[in-house]
């Protein structure tokens, strides 16, 4: 996946400006910076949900994102949370869904589950989906310190056993140090990508 | 699955519904009987009578059925065109400024113009009855999906755009069960709006149904007759609200109540 952006604007102020970002299948890419820099402006741009901007995104990578919140379909149980947005079949959905230690909570509705678990239901997702890149906004913010702790460890492990490639966006450099990722900061006005 | 609904989901307000039922038939029992023409106001059991013989004749069911069937059939048709409708001004800015003028002007002309139009320029066919009544239901069923496709979540949105689901599933998937309870209250609304039309129509310019019938009565006078197909009608529209709309809601809305 390459990114060369020129420019991005909200109206006639310029949040990114010139930046490239290569990333293979297998790389970790962390992104910091500090909140209101453009990081999930960036990520947006990456997921291909964000595509008024000057300059080229290529890369025909599956890619399947993790958001600051778990956003998840109330009306449909987990294994079904897994298979309608994937395409995947309910064997692989259950596969995953134990994989992050949610076996036999398959039937429950997302209200049903914890935060923690909704958190961990939407990181089955998206390894369901079969990625090449993982894409994940702040995915371990607004959890207690215990609960951040065992989803990054799972994180960690599910990239290793998937082999897929990550790009993460965060605040925390202890984050990214735990998940083994290339750090690059995201810095000035308009951000633009610096090597740590 | 989760279970059926509990059995007991009709049980609250059906003692003091039933009553309130009883109080109107006591007040027009009473009212039937102060008087002194029973061609004005017929007692009860009267008309009760005349719904028996309506029923055993079979006159009641083909022309309650023809009825039915063009209720039916407009609010398809009214509920198909005005969810597309809705969704696609909700959607897009640029559209809902076209087309809201129109929708507006749609909302606020008579529904007897619609129908007087419609005969003149389809002709007093079964394709302008069905066209008038589910013109006039269009444009509320549109406001409604409109309003609720303007209060879509973006954030699920955005998940199933970059999880690249195909359109098909996202509207299965996504979008309707968001719009659900908009659809919900759009048909019960459109449904009891639908059927007074229906009559209206059916009273200008079809040879059966119960608007037809209610014309023929209504050149003799015969105030029995009129209330006998009219309670009778409403009788059959109160089971379709109770034992389809109603469940159909419920049913949409299962997911809200499942709590852990």
């Amino acid at each position: 996946m390459r990114l060369e952006l020129e420019a991005k604007s909200f109206g006639p102020r310029q949040v990114l400006g010139p930046l490239a970002l290569l990333v293979a299948r297998g790389e970790r890419v962390a992104i910091l910076g500090p909140s209101g820099i453009g990081k999930s402006t960036l990520l947006r741009i990456l997921a291909g949900l964000d595509a008024d901007f000057r300059g080229r995104l290529k890369g025909a990578d599956r890619l399947a994102p993790v958001f600051q919140e778990p956003v998840l379909l109330p009306w449909r149980d987990a294994v079904a949370n897994i298979t309608i947005p994937t395409g995947c079949d309910a064997a692989t959905a259950r596969d995953w869904l134990a994989q992050v230690g949610l076996a036999g909570h398959e039937a429950k509705f997302p209200r049903q589950l914890s935060l923690g678990q909704q958190r961990r239901l939407a990181l089955a997702r998206a390894f369901a989906a079969g990625p090449d890149i993982l894409l994940m906004d702040e995915p371990f913010a607004s959890l207690d310190a215990d609960t951040a702790a065992r989803m990054l460890a799972l994180t960690a492990a599910l990239l290793t056993r998937s082999g897929a490639g990550l790009v993460l966006v965060t605040h925390d450099p202890a984050e990214a140090a735990a998940l083994d990722a290339r750090v690059l900061h995201l810095a000035g006005q308009p951000a633009q990508l610096q090597k740590d | 699955m989760a279970q059926l609904p509990k059995p007991s989901a009709l049980r609250p307000g059906l003692v003091p519904g039933v009553l309130s039922i009883l109080t109107l038939v006591l007040i027009w029992t009473l009212a039937s009987q102060l008087t002194d023409r029973p061609q004005t106001l017929p007692a009860p059991w009267h008309v009760a009578a005349r719904i028996g013989r309506l029923a055993a004749t079979g006159e009641l069911w083909f022309n309650a059925g023809m009825t039915l069937f063009r209720v039916a059939a407009s609010f398809a048709l009214a509920m198909a065109a005005g969810v597309a409708l809705g969704l696609w001004m909700g959607r897009s800015r640029a559209v809902d400024h076209w087309l809201n003028p129109a929708t507006i002007i749609l909302l606020n002309v008579p529904a007897l113009v619609v129908i007087v139009l419609c005969y003149i320029w389809i002709g007093l066919n079964e394709t302008a009855a069905i066209l008038a009544v589910a013109l006039n239901k269009i444009p509320v069923v549109t406001v409604m999906v409109r309003e609720g496709t303007r209060a879509l979540r973006p954030d699920l949105g955005d998940m199933a755009r970059a999880f690249r689901m195909p359109p098909l599933r996202r509207l299965r998937h996504v979008v309707l069960p968001q719009l659900a309870p908009h659809l919900a209250s759009a048909a019960r609304a459109g449904i009891s709006l639908i059927w007074k039309i229906v009559l209206v129509v059916e009273f200008l310019g079809r040879s059966n149904g119960v608007g037809f019938k209610i014309h023929l009565l209504f050149s003799s006078f015969d105030v029995t007759g009129v209330l006998a197909w009219a309670l009778a009608f409403v009788a059959v529209m109160l089971a379709i609200d109770l034992f389809l709309l109603r469940p159909w809601e419920r049913r949409a809305n299962r997911w809200r109540q499942d709590a852990a």
